[in-house]
């Protein structure tokens, strides 16, 4: 089996890379593979272009080395996992950009009909897993500020419709925390992702 | 009365439905004699990504920030915010979600007081949100995706702004499959809302 994880996180020694560590230690003990982006690290573009968005609707909506590589990828994969501080209620820009270049017509889904259904496309998911630190408590989270839990389990996983478990994981207040309620949640993360099949 | 309007444009063309849309929200601002900014983010080149100096530096003051000083004062000197721009995976495109996430910050959009663990509101010269949205999804894909962009900005975004602050959502759904005509009727609903402001 083989996982995707997407990282957004500028500092290379924030929460989110920790997670993200301790996600692939509880993947590779069970088996799995573990393909790693690391989007500031690579540099990502945070915008679709210009060009991309006028190719968007196009049979080749694809125009970057970077981008065909994920694309490629994630066609194959059997899990995508996003880990990610919530900034303003949702993903960090560079994540969202990744949504927007790499779930392009024909790789995530397509439209067919007259009424453009869309069509799912990512059926070789099994999983989709978001992993995110709030600064907010839990209740205003649900009140206010869940769009990025919105966004990739129910957004991203239309695309993956039937056939993949959503799982989210979220620790709430993440300031307030004491450094043993961090360890414990890194610890459950590792337990979720080693159960995962 | 005579409002100071900034607005914030975030599409890769405008030659497109969300050009024409800026055109008429301008018009109709302009008809209703209102003071205008207008930030066109993909023209102005403007990066989303929040920067790992931006990340480490999240609490200091914003004149810290000089690469940011234009965004902050446009910002401060509004009352009304207008937001136009596509609907993509259920919300704002990457590069507004990067101006909220690098432009929002501590001592402009909120601020943290002295031992408390929750921000606190500093925008309270915005009294008004208004947000022009085009979505290629039917209404009730929207609605399953539980309305993750209109959500960040109705509640996440507001939430620091004036506490009597209104919000409106002015959208058009499913705009591949819409009639020249509704696509009219939309955009001069888009220029009424905006002279009668």
């Amino acid at each position: 089996m083989h996982a995707t994880i997407l990282l957004a996180h500028p500092d290379p020694e924030s929460f989110a890379h920790a997670i993200a560590r301790r996600a692939i230690v509880g993947l590779e003990s069970t088996g799995w593979t573990v393909d790693l982006i690391d989007l500031e690290a690579i540099d990502y573009a945070g915008a679709l272009s210009p060009d991309e968005w006028r190719a968007y609707a196009t049979d080749d909506p694809v125009l970057d080395d970077t981008v065909r590589r994920h694309t490629d990828l994630i066609r194959r994969t059997d899990a995508l996992i996003f880990v990610y501080p919530t900034w303003w209620s949702s993903v960090p820009a560079v994540l969202k950009s990744w949504l927007e270049r790499t779930l392009v017509p024909g790789v995530a889904f397509a439209l067919e009909g007259p009424n453009n259904r869309l069509v799912p496309k990512l059926t070789n998911l099994r999983h989709v897993v978001g992993i995110t630190t709030y600064g907010s408590p839990w209740w205003y989270v649900k009140l206010v500020n869940d769009a990025g839990r919105r966004t990739i389990s129910r957004t991203v996983g239309l695309l993956a419709r039937g056939h993949a478990a959503r799982r989210w994981i979220a620790l709430h207040s993440l300031d307030s925390r004491s450094n043993e309620q961090r360890q414990r949640f890194l610890e459950r993360v590792e337990r979720e992702m080693a159960s995962l099949r | 009365m005579s409002r100071r309007v900034l607005l914030v444009f975030a599409h890769p063309s405008h030659e497109s439905l969300n050009g024409a849309a800026l055109e008429h929200a301008i018009r109709g601002l302009e008809h209703g004699g209102h003071e205008v900014r207008v930030r066109d983010l993909y023209t102005e080149n403007f990066s989303p990504r929040l920067t790992l100096e931006e990340k480490r530096g999240h609490l200091a003051a914003p004149d810290t920030k000089p690469q940011l000083e234009k965004d902050f004062a446009d910002l401060l000197w509004c009352d009304t915010i207008v937001l136009v721009h596509p609907t993509w995976w259920g919300g704002q495109p990457a590069i507004l979600k990067g101006w909220f996430d690098r432009v929002w910050a501590s001592g402009v959009a909120w601020h943290l007081p002295d031992g408390a663990a929750n921000i606190r509101p500093s925008l309270t010269n915005v009294r008004r949100i208004m947000t022009v949205s085009t979505h290629g999804s039917p209404w009730r894909v929207n609605a399953v995706q539980g309305v993750p962009g209109r959500r960040i900005i109705n509640r996440g975004m507001r939430a620091v702004c004036h506490p009597l602050c209104r919000t409106s959502w002015i959208a058009l759904y499913a705009v591949d499959r819409v009639s020249d005509s509704r696509l009219r009727r939309f955009l001069r609903r888009v220029e009424r809302r905006m002279s009668r402001l």
